[in-house]
């Protein structure tokens, strides 16, 4: 009698278990199939020129948050730009497969190493005589961040005068406080380090009294620490844009990616992936 | 050092190599003299610019956002003058002064040239605090290995020493901090110490002097390197005191010396000599080491050069960086190998 007992408490539970997991699945389809409704368009791929068949190599310095960092487990990629490329990659029926490059050189790899390069690119005019580049897909903006508390209003560079500032080097934030500086406009100390982690340190830790960086970059971190800094000024006069790098050569890739950039753009894609990783305005 | 002055103005005996090598440098000296002399001025440079960026210049002294950048690089001998303007159409003027002539260098020679002096006075920080390129290197690198010589030393003794309470805090010392990187050792004081204590190295400077900052981050540096550069020394200097002959020891003893006394009167004098070469290694390393203060914001040699690589995307960037530690291993060679012929009257 026990023992039957038991077996009957045993089915009862798988068949929860069952139901939960049937519950479960019905609800995953159902969630695929809304999401196969508004994305069923097929995107044209003839012509494209990829290093492996079905699969997007994506070059990336991954070590730039918000837009890519690894997670917490060390190998998976995670960020803005990663979720924007995959989303392409799955809308176009690819598979993605990101490669962790240095900065220093990215471009050089393109169709080499990888087929396009999605690591927060500012597009230049230097950079489109050698590669092509999607349309934008987010605006950035430099930006001035001061210590929660400090009491100094920024309402333009020149109010930097006589501080002293830290910045990531060779980005554009290094090019324009350095001409600032370099052409005699005002008088700043400029501490240029490898990381912008470093910079949030050194303005966490005191050691400089800004930090001049992208607004992008600038959105996540305030994002994270809200009570830690503050935003004293954002640069609306000098927009640059991000966009995707693509090989010279491949035209047809350039042009099916812009295609799904225009459907994620209008179906809000891009707007709540936005709000995710900085934060609604 | 009496006999050294002696030789030096006795000239009539002097070795022919010594008398030749004088006379090139006097005539190097001789030389430079007359060019540096008749070398454009910076007034002179200045004025080479051509009338759109005279007119550019003109138009930045009232406004709020300037846009030329007037570089001028004076090397002893020659000079370099440069006009740029920022933003999407970049105009770009270079000029090499020498000899009172003033030379284009936006192509060929002149622009090699330009490069080089520009390069150059930008790696050995010319027109900078001490704390910038060539300076510093130096500057933290004699620190830290005479900080590393005096720890070092003490931290033999104590390793060597038969009290326990004082020998193994030595051991763990030196374990510690041979046994981890010295990259994260100056991350951890320079980052992490502030942190947790709730100081900034900068506040230990005037809050008025901007470069409050650098000064901060080089003590930083500096407590970081000579750290760790004692626990490498002391392993130096005790290999050093436990190679000289047992016999040394219990002859000091017969005569009645005390331990005190044995170390400081026999034993250390003579392993001086024994330590030299070692400890000129260390140097050299900590010489190239010192590019590790990249990670704190601060710019030594290297650091100027892959700046300058990356930024100008020019590879002979390397050239003048490879000379400039040449020339400074080479002197600090010569001056380790004057001590350890001076110590080796000993043996």
């Amino acid at each position: 009698m026990k023992k039957f007992k038991r077996i009957l408490a045993l089915i009862g539970v798988m068949t929860l278990i069952a139901a939960l997991f049937a519950g479960c699945g019905k609800e995953n389809s159902d969630n695929s199939n809304s999401g196969a409704a508004s994305s069923e368009k097929t995107y044209d791929l003839t012509g494209v020129k990829l290093l492996n068949d079905g699969v997007l190599c994506v070059g990336e310095e991954v070590g730039y948050p918000p837009f890519e960092d690894f997670a917490e487990d060390g190998t998976t990629p995670i960020g803005f730009d990663v979720d924007i490329i995959n989303e392409i990659a799955r809308r176009l029926g690819l598979k993605v497969n990101i490669i962790n490059t240095s900065f220093d050189g990215i471009f050089a790899g393109i169709g080499n190493n990888y087929d396009v390069v999605c690591s927060a690119c500012t597009i230049t005019d230097k950079r489109k005589q050698s590669m092509l580049f999607s349309t934008p897909y987010i605006s950035n903006y430099q930006a001035v961040i001061l210590k929660a508390g400090d009491t100094r209003t920024i309402s333009s560079f020149n109010d930097l005068d006589g501080m002293t500032i830290a910045l990531q080097k060779e980005t554009t934030s290094d090019e324009l406080i350095s001409d600032y500086k370099s052409t005699g406009t005002i008088d700043i100390e400029i501490v240029a380090n490898e990381k912008v982690l470093s910079c949030f340190t050194q303005l966490d830790n005191g050691e400089v009294d800004a930090v001049v960086v992208d607004s992008t970059v600038a959105d996540g971190y305030l994002a994270k620490n809200p009570d830690k800094y503050i935003y004293a000024y954002k640069d609306e006069a000098e927009a640059e844009s991000f966009g995707i790098a693509i090989g010279k050569e491949n035209e047809a890739l350039k042009k099916v990616i812009d295609e799904v950039l225009a459907d994620m753009e209008a179906d809000g894609f891009i707007k709540e992936t936005l709000e995710y990783w900085f934060g609604a305005e | 050092m009496k006999s050294f002055f002696k030789n030096l103005f006795d000239v009539k005996n002097w070795k022919k190599k010594t008398k030749i090598t004088w006379i090139v440098v006097l005539c190097v000296l001789a030389v430079c003299c007359v060019l540096s002399a008749i070398k454009p001025s910076e007034a002179d440079m200045k004025l080479q610019a051509s009338e759109q960026m005279q007119k550019l210049i003109q138009a930045d002294e009232n406004s709020t956002r300037k846009h030329v950048t007037v570089t001028y690089n004076s090397l002893i001998i020659v000079n370099y003058c440069s006009f740029s303007t920022s933003g999407a159409s970049e105009i770009n003027e270079k000029y090499v002064g020498f000899a009172g002539q003033v030379f284009h260098a936006d192509e060929g020679v002149g622009k090699f040239v330009g490069q080089m002096v520009n390069y150059t006075y930008r790696m050995l920080g010319c027109g900078e605090n001490i704390l910038h390129g060539a300076k510093l290197t130096l500057l933290l690198t004699t620190l830290t290995t005479l900080i590393g010589v005096i720890l070092g030393t003490l931290l033999a003794l104590g390793k060597i020493s038969r009290n326990k309470l004082l020998s193994k805090p030595c051991s763990a010392y030196i374990f510690f901090f041979r046994g981890t990187p010295l990259l994260i050792q100056l991350f951890v004081i320079y980052y992490s110490l502030p942190a947790i204590f709730g100081f900034a190295w900068r506040d230990l400077f005037d809050a008025a002097d901007n470069q409050a900052v650098y000064k901060g981050a080089f003590i930083a540096a500096l407590i970081a390197y000579g750290l760790n550069s004692g626990a490498y020394c002391a392993e130096i200097v005790r290999a050093a005191i436990q190679s000289i002959d047992k016999g040394q020891h219990e002859a000091a003893k017969a005569l009645g010396l005390s331990y005190g006394k044995t170390m400081r009167l026999v034993i250390i004098p003579q392993s001086v000599r024994r330590m030299v070469p070692p400890i000129c290694n260390e140097f050299i390393m900590m010489l190239k080491d010192a590019s590790l203060v990249f990670a704190i914001s601060l710019m030594d040699i290297t650091t100027i050069s892959k700046n300058i690589m990356t930024s100008e995307i020019s590879y002979i960037v390397f050239l003048p960086a490879l000379i400039i530690y040449l020339i400074i291993t080479a002197f600090f060679t010569w001056i380790f190998n004057a001590v350890e012929k001076k110590f080796s009257l000993y043996e």
